[in-house]
């Protein structure tokens, strides 16, 4: 499961809007450095980040 | 008329050798006239002539592409992995681990990156500096490609620049050389 779907199945209310380039608030990013994807920013107005422990508990 | 016969000829006198010039033949002559600053014994070039006039120093330049496709998550901003050169002038770009250029002569660079996808979709590619966004490509709705352009400064030193490809749903960057490439010259020194 990737970040982006971690992140969508914590927050349903989330669309592809929230993560889109011009008009999202968060910001995902994968540097091809073999660390994988990343929470880069994160500035929505009412959802909290989530933390590692929550990210890892999604199955 | 006297003739005067010199390898090096040193142009000023200041205390500061970087306020003087030198021109001069090489340790093994070639066929160019050498100019450098500083002074004669140790001049700095930064320019020849021959037989034909001026010769313009080989450009800072690179061109990159991808040598296989690249998958991408959605809604990641992922830097695409241009590991394969064209060529590359100044040997300032990292076609191995971190896929930057990182000029070492400092000026305005002309960059140009641009991507096709293997299927239709929403997605763009933007131009990286320092880490960064800096130019935006086209961000259609529907469509298989993205183009940024933008002229940079570059300090010559620290300054680096980064591809990087966003989708909006799954699809994968194609790695034809023809449509998918990293490029940059630059234009002048500044």
């Amino acid at each position: 499961m990737t970040l982006y779907e971690k992140i969508t199945t914590l927050y349903t209310e989330l669309t592809d809007a929230d993560f889109a380039p011009d008009t999202g608030t968060i910001m995902l990013q994968n540097d091809s450095d073999g660390r994988g994807d990343y929470i880069k920013e994160w500035n929505h107005p009412t959802l909290a980040q989530p933390t590692q422990e929550q990210l890892d508990g999604v199955q | 008329m006297s003739t005067v016969k010199s390898k090096k000829l040193q142009v000023g006198t200041d205390a500061t050798s970087s306020n003087n010039f030198t021109i001069y033949q090489p340790a093994t002559p070639d066929g160019t006239l050498r100019i450098g600053v500083g002074n004669a014994e140790n001049p700095t070039e930064v320019g020849q002539f021959n037989a034909n006039g001026y010769k313009p120093q080989q450009p800072v330049a690179f061109r990159a592409f991808l040598g296989s496709n690249q998958a991408v998550s959605v809604g990641v901003f992922t830097k695409m992995t241009f590991n394969t050169e064209e060529f590359d002038t100044n040997s300032n770009y990292d076609h191995s681990t971190n896929y930057r250029f990182t000029p070492t002569v400092a000026g305005y660079y002309q960059v140009d990156l641009k991507a096709q996808w293997v299927n239709n979709g929403q997605g763009l590619i933007m131009v990286h500096k320092n880490g960064a966004s800096y130019a935006w490509g086209n961000y259609p709705v529907n469509g298989y490609g993205s183009m940024a352009s933008a002229l940079i400064y570059m300090n010559g030193s620290t300054d680096y620049i980064e591809g990087f490809v966003y989708f909006a749903a799954n699809n994968t960057v194609n790695s034809n050389p023809a449509t998918t490439y990293f490029n940059s010259i630059l234009i002048a020194q500044a």
